[in-house]
């Protein structure tokens, strides 16, 4: 019963402490929590922030499904062959360190504004700690289960869908958990460079009016789609990995 | 392995980004992108180390330099500070726990506009979305690498009568070195990463202030150019870590 509380007491605590600071502080532009509380039914009422949120999650539901389907075969197949993976490897490592959102200027000038290059952004984003991740999972699958496999019949490719992809799912759960933080965070900074439609277009929009009720409440409005998205998908994966060993029930956060 | 397979996993390695890069180059040849919006991969090298040769440039990547060590070292000290206390402290971990399992999935970025409002646009807002970005992955491998410290370690020193704060720095905090380390990388290129979007949005300058600036002006050559510089000095902070891993960690047997 108080582990299930603990959160919610956690967020308590935070907006209380919120409420005190601001209080304390008596600056013009930091609103207190109950303010910043109260700003929130204006903006979940209105219909053009409705669209622009779901403008939002459409965008993100598609750069991470595609971004999933391309990279969990990629980094299993990285992790069970040598050759691919001194192939990409130098690769990605160039890339990583790359700040997907700041190629955002870049991909506008050719693509556009528009939801395209949006989606890319968030693609690229979810992209390799997800490749990073199949890649570990699937370099640990134990040799002798392959070699079962193969003396039982399966096909290279059997034996990938069969042994590998279910061996290294805790693994690939860990990345795909990191890559929807990720998601999040490309996707508001995306549209903050591009603003013209999405909830971080809202926010910083806001901010560049002077209205800090509404920045106030869009930051805990986002906050909260983080934590509600990360408690699904936390969900999601106690059922897919519900035969394994629980691991770090906290996810190590890029950003 | 070999010297052989290493070179020739490297040749290999090398296949894809000069691909990548003849690709680049081939594009803009053959004339399907216009050279404002494509600039050729020479031109751009070649503006890269001009640039680089410049008082005006090696100025903005000292100030990004700056943002991002300072943000980095606040983020380590705490991140190792809270994560050995709440492995070693039941009644800290009680307090930690729920409120990093409800900021870790936060979209960090949201908090911008808010710290831009309490601490003004200066050098404090960008160091504190470094230092809050950087700090979860540090602490949540501190915590889990002090719980994992073998038992018996703890208490062949205790029989040998070390006092207990002593054991915290000989035995918990040497062992936990690896762990802590690991998140450590992971932290080094987030921390690049938001210290560039960070600069993107409000700055005056700093390498994120130099690629809006170009992306106002449509001067595409001069928008690769920090992107790229940023990308490379994230390999070079994270072969400097790995250095210094490799230099903490010899004593270890497999690190």
């Amino acid at each position: 019963m108080t582990k299930r509380a603990a959160p919610f007491l956690a967020c308590i605590g935070l907006l209380v402490l919120w409420q005190v600071a601001s209080l304390a502080l008596k600056n013009d532009s930091f609103p207190t929590a109950l303010e910043a509380i109260r700003a929130i039914p204006a903006i979940l009422g209105d219909k053009d922030s409705l669209v622009n949120f779901a403008a939002s999650l459409r965008r993100m539901t598609i750069g991470f499904g595609v971004a999933l389907a391309m990279s969990i075969p990629l980094g299993l197949l990285m992790g069970r062959s040598r050759i691919v993976a001194s192939f990409f490897n130098p690769l990605l490592m160039v890339i990583y360190p790359v700040p997907k959102a700041a190629l955002m200027p870049i991909i506008m000038l050719w693509l556009g504004v528009g939801d395209f290059s949006k989606t890319l952004v968030i693609f690229l984003g979810v992209s390799l700690p997800v490749i990073y991740h199949s890649f570990e999972g699937a370099k640990a699958v134990e040799e002798k289960m392959l070699w079962s496999g193969a003396a039982m019949g399966l096909s290279a490719p059997q034996r990938m869908i069969r042994i590998v992809l279910p061996a290294a799912l805790p693994e690939i759960l860990t990345g795909c958990r990191t890559g929807l933080v990720l998601a999040l965070i490309t996707m508001i900074t995306s549209e903050m460079i591009a603003r013209q439609s999405g909830a971080g277009n809202i926010l910083f929009n806001a901010l560049d009016m002077g209205q800090y009720d509404t920045v106030f409440a869009m930051i805990i409005i986002v906050g909260a789609m983080g934590i509600g998205l990360d408690a699904l998908f936390e969900r999601i994966r106690a059922y897919l990995v519900r035969w394994s060993e629980p691991q770090f029930d906290i996810p190590l956060s890029f950003s | 392995m070999n010297a052989r397979a290493v070179t020739s996993d490297l040749v290999l390695g090398l296949v894809p980004i000069a691909l990548l890069i003849a690709g680049w180059q081939a594009l803009v040849s053959f004339g399907y992108a216009p050279l404002t919006l494509l600039p050729p991969p020479g031109l751009v090298f070649s503006r890269m180390v001009q640039q680089l040769l410049t008082t005006t440039f090696q100025l903005q990547i000292a100030a990004t330099l700056f943002r991002l060590f300072a943000g980095f070292s606040i983020a380590v000290i705490l991140g190792v500070t809270v994560g050995l206390a709440a492995a070693v402290s039941p009644a800290i971990n009680a307090v930690v726990r729920p409120i990093v399992r409800v900021l870790a999935p936060l979209p960090k970025v949201a908090l911008y506009p808010a710290l831009l409002l309490l601490v003004g646009f200066g050098h404090q807002s960008k160091i504190l979305l470094v230092s809050f970005d950087a700090l979860f992955p540090i602490l949540l491998s501190t915590y889990y690498g002090a719980s994992s410290v073998e038992q018996k370690l703890i208490w062949s020193a205790m029989a040998a009568g070390t006092p207990s704060w002593q054991i915290l720095f000989k035995v918990v905090l040497p062992g936990a070195a690896p762990s802590i380390l690991t998140g450590c990388r992971i932290s080094l290129v987030i921390s690049c990463i938001v210290v560039f979007l960070a600069e993107m949005i409000t700055s005056t300058d700093g390498l994120g202030h130099v690629l809006v600036t170009a992306a106002r002006t449509f001067q595409a050559v001069d928008m690769f150019v920090p992107l790229i510089t940023i990308s490379l000095l994230g390999l070079l902070l994270n072969g400097l870590l790995e250095l210094l891993r490799s230099y903490l960690l010899r004593g270890f047997p497999e690190a």
